[in-house]
């Protein structure tokens, strides 16, 4: 129970962290998202905006902030590709927002917590791209879940190690 | 109302940036006339400018990944190994690691020199004027199989040009920016190349499935397709130019929407997930080698000296044929026609005369054979006299033969079978009985 021991007020510690860490990790992210896959072809099983996304939004615990923070990674995303721009925005949106949301509540120094939360956000991210496409565009999107899945497994692996890695950046008191 | 604002502020923002971009949404995608929603038109100038934006914020930075070979993969062995380097020996192993880099650069930079080797090769013997260009980076997302490349409209590159390599088509340009651009893969499911399959000549639309593999669709179920069989491009879609090289079928699939359909598995040519040096296609008007266009030239020459030396053989047939008699002459009546000419040495050879002349016999429809039942003659069906019926035509001796050629095959030197005044009816010999 000391999982979600705090209250539903944020009287959990905000992180902050240097203005160029704001900058250079959302950039490395995209940078590194449009050029792995050159080198891992199909295996490309992870989406790193998404889990800097996931990061500061569970770290700075701002709804707000997480949600513009998910809209600026998701529309640059959408911008490196050929289809509507604004389809991963939404995505992303939804996900910083419910992950500061989330992060509000609960203690999200656990590193279980941190893999289920990484792994469950992915999915509903892939959900809601496909439930865009498909329903609310009417575009013919094939997708196959279970690469759906190994990206969410791949990110939640992903988070377990780069999270401790951006926790050392972080400005502290 | 400011509590409202206050206590609803979070999920009025998200609100507010939700709808802004499902507008966004609704104003790029557009319906066809088929019913059918397409992102395919042309990016408008505000959609435009974000990639653009996103293009200069990434590719300089793939840019220099690309160019100093930094690649994870170098420095993750290099961090463990600079780790162990300092444990153990640290001056020996920095040594023996920076030979292992240069080693792994030379093997590199000699990888990348057979890889551009090959391709200044081909592009040597490719007809189109061609620009070679490196694959930068990608869209990072598998549902959008594009890449980018190092050349862009400052290089010449425009939209919807082929991007190829040796070995097979590639994509082609759909973005251009100044100094990159962005090429769609055929194996994104938005694609689409005209194909047709080299020994059974199935024509069909090839585009990618949701796995990234290329398949042509909207195929009539055939069972003469099978794996191994060479794929090539069409030519009918105005970017590939016809023959290339596409990939080979893997399989053969039923179309699961509909029962008489067939998609074909293509296993791509080209290694679409490892690119590296390609060619855009910049112009397709032919362009030769000067040894092409010396061969052409002297092409051109030996035809047009040939055309010469045929018309003045026609010609000289002509005049040749003004002088010589013909065997024919308009002018002269048919008796005295050259053909007829006794001190003619070469006489037309004729048939010999049929010995039983018949209603069959040429030139003789009209003389019905002597032992015919009047009941059989043409003619008697007609009512029409016996004598009539047999009498035949003089000779020019004025004998009369009942069964002859016509005249005209009368000519002096022929040796006829049948003689005038010789009976018309052979003696019937009676059969032998055996004593």
């Amino acid at each position: 129970m000391s999982v979600l021991g705090a209250n539903f007020r944020r009287d959990l510690e905000i992180r902050r962290y240097p203005l160029l860490v704001y900058a250079l990790v959302p950039l490395a992210a995209l940078v590194l998202q449009a050029w792995l896959p050159r080198l891992l072809g199909r295996y490309a099983w992870f989406d790193l905006p998404l889990v800097v996304t996931v990061y500061f939004a569970l770290g700075r615990r701002s709804p707000i902030q997480g949600t513009l923070m998910g809209a600026a990674m998701g529309l640059f995303e959408d911008a490196l590709t050929h289809h509507a721009i604004g389809i991963n925005g939404i995505a992303k949106t939804v996900v910083g927002f419910l992950a500061a949301s989330v992060g509000v509540r609960i203690d999200v120094d656990n590193h279980t917590i941190r893999l289920i939360l990484n792994f469950l956000l992915s999915l509903l991210a892939s959900a809601i791209y496909v439930f865009i496409n498909r329903v609310l565009l009417g575009l013919d999107l094939e997708w196959q879940w279970f690469t759906e899945l190994f990206k969410a497994i791949g990110n939640s692996l992903i988070a377990l190690v780069l999270f401790p890695l951006l926790d050392r950046l972080q400005i502290k008191d | 109302m400011e509590s409202f604002f206050v206590r609803y502020r979070n999920p009025l923002v998200l609100l507010a940036i939700l709808v802004a971009q499902i507008i966004g949404l609704a104003v790029q995608v557009r319906q066809t006339g088929s019913g059918r929603n397409t992102l395919d038109s042309p990016d408008s100038s505000e959609v435009r400018l974000i990639r653009l934006w996103a293009d200069m914020l990434v590719s300089p930075p793939e840019r220099l990944i690309h160019s100093s070979k930094l690649g994870v993969g170098y420095l993750w062995q290099n961090y463990l190994d600079l780790r162990h380097v300092r444990e153990q020996n640290q001056d020996l192993q920095k040594t023996i690691d920076r030979l292992r880099l240069e080693q792994a650069s030379l093997l590199e930079d000699a990888h990348q020199g057979q890889r551009l080797q090959a391709l200044l090769g081909f592009q040597q013997k490719y007809i189109y004027t061609t620009l070679a260009a490196q694959a930068i980076g990608s869209s990072g997302s598998d549902q959008s199989r594009v890449f980018y490349l190092d050349k862009g409209s400052a290089d010449g590159l425009e939209r919807d040009m082929a991007v190829i390599t040796a070995d097979g088509i590639v994509g082609k340009v759909r973005d251009v920016f100044p100094h990159s651009a962005q090429v769609l893969a055929i194996n994104d499911q938005t694609s689409g190349a005209g194909v047709i399959l080299e020994t059974t000549r199935v024509r069909g639309v090839l585009r990618g499935n949701a796995a990234g593999q290329p398949e042509i669709v909207d195929i009539m179920s055939d069972q003469r397709i099978q794996p191994g069989e060479k794929v090539l491009t069409a030519g009918g879609d105005q970017i590939f130019p016809r023959g290339l090289p596409v990939g080979v079928v893997e399989k053969v699939v039923r179309d699961p929407d509909r029962d008489s359909f067939i998609d074909v598995i293509v296993k791509p040519a080209a290694q679409l997930d490892r690119l590296d040096e390609v060619l855009v296609i910049t112009s397709t008007q032919p362009r030769f080698s000067p040894q092409d266009q010396q061969d052409i030239a002297t092409s051109e020459s030996l035809k047009g000296a040939e055309a010469a030396a045929i018309q003045a053989q026609q010609k000289a047939s002509q005049i040749m044929a003004e002088r010589l008699p013909g065997l024919t002459d308009p002018n002269l009546p048919p008796d005295q026609q050259p053909l007829l000419d006794t001190s003619n040495p070469n006489p037309v050879a004729h048939p010999p005369l049929a010995l039983h002349p018949d209603r069959f016999t040429p030139g003789a429809a009209t003389a019905p054979a002597p032992d015919a039942d009047a009941g059989s003659t043409p003619g008697a069906a007609h009512g029409l006299p016996r004598e009539k019926q047999t009498s035949a035509p003089e000779d020019r001796n004025g004998s009369a033969a009942p069964k002859v050629a016509p005249k005209a095959n009368l000519k002096p030197g022929s040796k006829p079978s049948l003689k005038s005044g010789q009976p018309t009816q052979p003696a019937q010999t009676k059969p032998q009985r055996n004593p």
